[in-house]
Parts: structure tokens; sequence; C-alpha cells
């Protein structure tokens, strides 16, 4: 007797895909297809929307909303362009949305819990290069604060996630001098929100930092 | 392409002013991340070194699961307001024609004194709510409440005005049908709000 249908089969196929194949397959209406998308891109979804939304469970939020937004408009979806460009920009104008929202509800309900929240995280366990890491990335979200939510965007898709500027132009809808502006603006920020939380941290080394306005 | 520190730390500046080609960036960053000494000399430069190397933080495959269901149940929750959407009008309308036999069934079942004219008035309401029954309305909301006796009441229905007079809704109507001021009270609210 022949099988004719295995889901497991169909999933198998479906990871030896391209992601654009995925996506197309998932647009003409296969869930498995979408699916496999799902599982192979919430990591670098969550991994992005987690450096801009202020606390874990809100990029898994997040993720989710950017895949219910994938599916919606699948159709919509220019398969001349990369895939990975497109879903960038859904989950980065997502996060930045919710981060505009969060905010406002940060300032609805004053800050008590993002210090709880900061503590909570500090408290975790980690392993040296870890807590490190940590500590790093509690900097960049106590010092972000101040960004808007498209210079931190470009901030994170630059430096934390190694994008060139022409896709961060892609993904943020701007102009490439866009891009750098917003760049110079996050890091100029950057540095005077970190010296107000750790006085003298940049200033034992002779390069002021701030770099070089961008046209 | 590999960098040693001295190499890496005499490209801090070129990286800042983006003057680093797409494979020197990369081996800049590959040599931060995997060289501690480097890392702090960096972090104390700029921000954009000081968070270069920070490595994202790793999603579980439980983290990706939930995910998942979440997108399912998110897919499914819309594929039903869909279906809805599309039903809904037909609905309103068996909804509407279901209210209007019940109040011919009312108006002839009960047997008071002035069935009829209470009918009358029903379906009158849903037309021209008239200005004296303004004044009713809070006292008809109040005994629809039911949290206290039965108030007698003189007008047969009474329009409901909007959200100040209590918890119903500014578009749900009130029928207040007690002709003798006894029991049993009839107290009917339409609300026009649900989608029914």
């Amino acid at each position: 007797m022949e099988l004719v249908y295995s889901e497991a089969r169909v999933r198998r196929e479906s990871e030896e895909l391209s992601d654009r194949e995925l996506a197309l397959a998932a647009r003409a209406g296969d869930m498995v297809a979408f699916e496999a998308l799902v599982v192979r891109k919430t990591p670098a979804v969550v991994s992005v929307a987690r450096r801009i939304v202020p606390n874990a469970e809100d990029s898994h939020d997040v993720a989710q909303m950017v895949f219910l937004r994938v599916w919606e408009q699948l159709d919509r979806y220019d398969e001349q362009f990369s895939f990975n460009t497109w879903l960038s920009r859904i989950a980065t104008n997502l996060a930045i949305d919710f981060l505009r929202s969060a905010r406002s509800r940060e300032r609805a309900h004053g800050a008590t819990l993002h210090v709880v929240r900061l503590r909570e995280e500090a408290t975790s366990g980690e392993t040296s290069r870890a807590a490190e890491d940590g500590e790093i990335a509690r900097l960049f979200r106590q010092a972000s604060e101040r960004l808007t939510g498209k210079q931190k965007a470009a901030f994170v898709l630059r430096e934390m996630e190694d994008k060139d500027t022409s896709e961060i132009a892609a993904i943020l809808g701007c102009g490439e001098s866009t891009v750098r502006n917003h760049l110079f603006n996050a890091r100029r920020i950057l540095k005077r929100e970190i010296e107000k939380i750790c006085p003298g941290f940049f200033a034992t080394k002779g390069r002021n930092g701030e770099g070089k306005a961008r046209s | 392409m590999t960098l040693s520190c001295p190499e890496t730390r005499a490209r801090f500046a070129a990286y800042l002013d983006e003057e680093l080609q797409r494979e020197e960036r990369s081996a800049l960053r590959a040599h931060l991340a995997a060289c501690a000494s480097c890392r702090s000399e960096a972090g104390a430069e700029d921000p954009a070194l000081l968070f270069a190397s920070v490595a994202p933080e790793p999603v579980s495959a439980e983290d990706t699961a939930r995910v998942l269901a979440s997108v399912r149940a998110g897919i499914a929750l819309k594929s039903v307001e869909r279906r809805v959407r599309v039903i809904a009008p037909v609905r309103r309308f068996a909804g509407m024609a279901a209210a209007v036999a019940a109040a011919a069934l009312l108006a002839l079942t009960v047997g008071s004194p002035a069935p009829p004219r209470a009918a009358t008035a029903l379906l009158a309401a849903h037309a021209a709510p008239p200005e004296s029954s303004k004044a009713d309305a809070a006292g008809a909301a109040a005994g629809a409440n039911a949290t206290g006796p039965a108030r007698p009441s003189t007008a047969p229905f009474a329009e409901a005005a909007g959200p100040a007079k209590g918890r119903l809704p500014a578009d749900a109507t009130i029928y207040d049908w007690n002709p003798g001021g006894g029991q049993p009270r009839v107290v009917w609210i339409v609300d026009r709000s649900l989608d029914i």
C-alpha cells in the first residue's frame, strides 16, 4: 500500500526549501510551509525584537504579531525582493510600534516595572561571557530609552545585527543618508546616556567617539 | 580573513567612520566576539563598538514552539473572525426578525387590559422616541437592574437615553411594560450593539 500523504515527509521537504520558496508555497495556501517558515525565522525575529523592545516576553509577543502580519500580507510579498528584508521590515516596524506603546504605558504607570525587570534579569544565573553580554545588553536597554524608535532600530540593525546601510534603508523605508543620520544621532545620544549612567565610561580615551556627521 | 589584536585595534577608527570593507568589518567583529581584551578596549571607544560584540540572546526550542502555537491560535482566531464578518449581516437581520416576532407574541399572549397599545408603543419607540419619555428613562433603567422592589410605571415604555444612565450601552432600548403597576413586572431590554 502506498502512503499518499505524510505530514512528516512534507515537513522534511519544507526544511530543504529556501525562505523565498517557503514563502511562495505559504502564499499558495501551504500551512506546513508557513509553519516551517515560522520555526526557521523565529530566532532571528525574536533576536531583533529583543534588542528593540523592553523585555524578553515582549519580544515573543512581537514575534507572534510579525508572523500573523506575514500570514495576512503574504499576497503582497514581491518575490523579486529578499524575503528576509521584507520580514525584517515587518519585524522592525512592529517592534518600533510596540516600543512606542510600551513607552507610553510606562509613562502612564511609572518606571517601577522596568526597574523590577532589570533586577530580575540581573539576578538570573549566567555564565561569565553571558553575564558580560547581559550586563552590556542591560546597559543598552537603559541608555537607548532616549532614542527614537527609528534611531534605535537603525543602530540595532547596523551595529548589533551587522546589516548594510542599504538593507537598513530598505527595511526602514528611508534613504541611506537618513539611516546614516539615525546612526550618527543614536551614537551621540547613547554616548551621552552611558556617561550619565556610568560617569567616566568613555573619558579615559582620546577619541571623542562622536564620529562625523554624514550627509 | 582574521585579525590580530594590534590589527584589530588599529582599525577601530576606520570601523567607526564606516571606512572598512565588508570582509574587514566582519573580521573585526569576529575578533571582538572572541577576544575579551580587545572587547574591553573597544567598549571604551564608542557605543558602536561597545555593543558590536553582544551576542544575541539565545532563543530556545520551547520559545519557538510557544511562538508557533500563538501564531496558530492567532490564525485560527482570524479565520473565525473572517467567517463571522461574512455571516453577521444575515444573522443581524434574523435577530431583528426574531425581536419583532417576540414583541408580537408578547402582545398577544399576556392578555393584559392594554396589550395592543403596548405593542404599538413598542414599535413606535423604535421609530421616534417621544421627548416626554426621556424623564422616565433613568428610572426605567434602575428598575431594569431589578435590585429593589418593582417600580410602578405609568408609562408603557421608556427609551434609554445614553451611557450616563447606568451600565447600559448607549444604543440599548428599554421597554418597560407594566400596565397595572403590580407583579409580574415585564422589562424588556434590547441592546442593539449586540451582534445577534
